[in-house]
């Protein structure tokens, strides 16, 4: 039997990735509450237009979406009963600032650069995705109204930064990027595409279709939806258990899950120096250079590891484009690094490989592990989020553009923090000593860093370095959030939930 | 038993602290507090202590539980079945003891023998206490009879009577010598820094560059460049 979700209780955002169902435009706001009897109310009220996980079909899709979560000072600004707040995890009740150390915040990523919303004390996260600007206007203007109507119990933090210079913006707009003819693309603005990958679980809807390259490897070679409690409270995980820290009452937990909020600033002049100055020395185009920073080709997405080099993505390029819709899909994420465990196809440092190593972290031995990728499948994160701002001059830094980036796992500690401290920012996993991965790691202007693009044994060639790897990318701000279920959000605006 | 493990060797030393008090602390509280205090990095007395590979200290309060005594032999099913008495099963459950005194406990894996490691303790420990330098006599001044130890035989003769020999010695290092490993650390990275910025330069050029390297580098020279121990930035 496959497990049956109930999606009429679980926030839309966690099961639909909003922007491959032609949600476009996205808006975030934060809020912070000020009276719990007046906060609960308006949680209540915009309860109301919560979006669930309930399939759509042509007629019932919506022309917006309204997803909300609260900080750990949020859930206590509403009064939850210190039983209940005392049952979430250590990660989540401190908030990514003081968890800074951990993700490697430091430099120009330290909190205190963030933008001026994140200098105070953030609450609520609301997010409104739509098919239109004017879509998404129309809920934030009832919004608005709500906020009004509370009297004083929630206020809109405002202190976001904006493309001209505002550092006072009440609201985060993310936005698809389009191209010169104005259609909606899935880039983002290093020019790589993104949001190929995501993972499958247990209990997702037209799973065997999916699986492929983004479930768990199988001793067979063959793909499998991860356990439904790697994404959702109080569901078994692939321990084979529910989680070991979580609030109680169970309902207040089940169905719900916990999301990782980072503004990501997007260094693009230094992306564009960087890659202009790396290429000189390289054997190989610039695009080949790039693709090997994030183990995909910037065009189509084309895997590295199985286009290794321009003549190799000629021909996978011709065959992609042979290819039908579900042959393309394939072609784009159903693969392993089995056939290159030394790296010397998609480098160990690429971005993709960082994140998902899929089956090498056995390092070719087979049956080292219950399944190939026994270390992968317990660090696995649902990736949600848009871009953000305009590249006004792509020689230089500053300005206000980049990626929302949202994960959502059951545990933040096991699976975002751990890929981001562990796997982004040091590589001792990798046996690549301290070389982070190149376009997310926080590196060091002081003592920049470097990554080995390895060769073929007994090809001859010698290994290439690419080194002096500036901070490319940077936080702006975030925080984590507990997205619970409808049923646990009627608990928190009702004033009851009971740990007894 | 394996107190060695190739030339490294496993150190763990237990000494009893003085039961008393003085100026309102238990002697255990005040030698606590100077473990605390210790520096850490490269400002640590153990990065003087040569060939310290890792090493703590800290006080033992207790051991409340001995391991099962002998009635495990009946597979601890004592605990599940009713076939036995209450008492029966009661004597299964571990038994409760208490210290009579709490113990410093130092434990070390460090390179060579034990008399030249502590012969290294007794002359090179020193550090500075907030302003004030002290040496390895300040750490142990509490512990029960080392009033009686004034120099290096006397001390060496003091921790080995608070030795325990260990069961099962991993050394999560190699079994070379600190400077060695040091010399080695400090070698890989200036070679990748070397390789790094040689990349795609002539073969006669890597080569006299290389040269200057080894000049500057010097690999056979243990007590050339080097990392310092503790050192804690590259």
């Amino acid at each position: 039997m496959t497990q049956n979700l109930d999606l009429t209780d679980i926030q839309g955002n966690i099961i639909k990735a909003y922007g491959a169902f032609n949600f476009t435009k996205a808006r975030y706001l934060f809020l912070r509450i000020d009276n719990g009897d007046k906060g609960r109310e308006f949680v209540g009220a915009i309860t109301t237009k919560v979006t669930s996980a309930v399939r759509w079909d042509k007629n019932s899709k919506p022309a917006v979406t309204t997803n909300i979560g609260f900080t750990f000072s949020g859930l206590q600004a509403l009064e939850l009963p210190t039983a209940s707040l005392m049952g979430f995890p250590e990660a989540f009740a401190m908030g990514m600032k003081r968890r800074k150390d951990i993700l490697g915040d430091d430099g120009p990523s330290d909190p205190i650069h963030w933008d001026k919303i994140w200098q105070e004390s953030v609450h609520i996260w609301l997010s409104i995705n739509g098919q239109s600007i004017e879509a998404v206007d129309e809920r934030y203007q009832w919004i608005l109204k709500q906020i009004d109507s509370s009297d004083g119990g929630v206020a809109l933090l405002t202190g976001h930064r904006g493309e001209n210079g505002e550092d006072d913006l009440p609201y985060q707009d993310a936005s698809v990027l389009c191209d010169a003819e104005g259609k909606p693309t899935p880039k983002e603005h290093f020019g790589y595409t993104d949001g190929i990958g995501d993972p499958v679980f247990e209990g997702q809807t037209n799973i065997r279709a999916r699986v492929l390259g983004r479930g768990k490897l199988t001793r067979s070679g063959q793909w499998e939806p991860l356990a439904t409690g790697e994404f959702l409270l109080g569901h078994v995980d692939e321990a084979m258990d529910y989680p070991q820290t979580a609030p109680t009452p169970k309902l207040l937990a089940h169905n719900g899950t916990f999301m990782v909020y980072r503004k990501l600033h997007e260094n693009i002049g230094s992306f564009n120096r960087f890659l202009d100055e790396q290429s000189k020395i390289f054997p190989g185009s610039k695009e080949l250079l790039a693709a090997k920073f994030a183990g995909r080709w910037r065009d189509n997405g084309a895997p590295v590891v199985n286009a290794p080099d321009d003549a190799s993505k000629a021909e996978w390029d011709k065959n992609y484009s042979a290819a039908d819709f579900a042959g393309k899909k394939r072609m784009l994420i159903d693969f392993t690094y089995n056939d290159d465990i030394d790296g010397a196809k998609c480098p160990i440092s690429a971005h993709i490989r960082r994140i998902n190593p899929r089956g090498s972290l056995e390092y070719g031995v087979k049956d080292a592990f219950e399944r190939p990728g026994a270390l992968v499948d317990r660090r696995r994160i649902l990736r949600r989020g848009l871009p953000y701002g305009k590249v006004m001059d792509a020689t230089r830094d500053d300005g206000n553009h980049g990626i929302i980036f949202m994960a959502l796992n059951a545990d933040i500690k096991r699976q975002f923090e751990f890929v981001q401290q562990q796997w982004i920012n040091y590589a001792n996993d990798f046996k690549e000593g301290n070389d982070k991965e190149v376009l997310l790691g926080n590196h060091d202007a002081k003592n920049p860093g470097k990554v080995v693009f390895q060769v073929e044994k007994g090809s001859g060639k010698a290994p290439h370095f690419v080194n002096n790897i500036p901070r490319l990318v940077e936080m702006r701000g975030g925080d984590y959030f507990f997205i619970p279920s409808i049923t646990a959000l009627k608990m928190i605006a009702g004033g009851i939930v009971d740990p007894t | 038993m394996a107190t060695k493990s190739g030339n490294a060797t496993a150190l763990t030393v237990l000494s009893p602290i003085k039961n008393g008090i003085v100026d309102g602390l238990s002697f255990a509280d005040i030698t606590r507090e100077r473990c605390l205090r210790l520096p850490i990095h490269e400002k640590s007395p153990l990065a003087r202590v040569p060939n310290t590979y890792l090493a703590r200290l800290f006080v033992l309060e207790d051991v409340v539980y001995e391991s099962l005594p002998g009635s495990d032999s009946v597979f601890n099913f004592t605990d599940i079945t009713s076939f036995f008495s209450d008492a029966a099963r009661k004597d299964a459950l571990p038994r409760k003891d208490n210290l009579q005194s709490k113990y410093l406990v130092f434990s070390s894996n460090f390179y060579g023998d034990l008399d030249a490691y502590l012969t290294g303790m007794w002359e090179k420990w020193a550090y500075d206490d907030y302003g004030v330098q002290r040496d390895i006599r300040y750490i142990w001044e509490h512990c029960v009879a080392f009033d009686q130890v004034t120099e290096c035989n006397d001390f060496i003769g003091y921790i080995k009577k608070c030795q325990l020999d260990a069961s099962l010695f991993f050394n999560g290092s190699t079994d070379d010598s600190l400077q060695e490993q040091l010399k080695s650390l400090y070698l890989k990275q200036e070679f990748t820094r070397f390789v790094v910025a040689h990349q795609g330069k002539s073969a006669a050029e890597i080569q006299q560059d290389f040269k200057a390297f080894i000049e500057r580098v010097q690999p056979e020279n243990l007590n050339g460049p080097s990392w310092q121990p503790g050192q804690s930035m590259p």
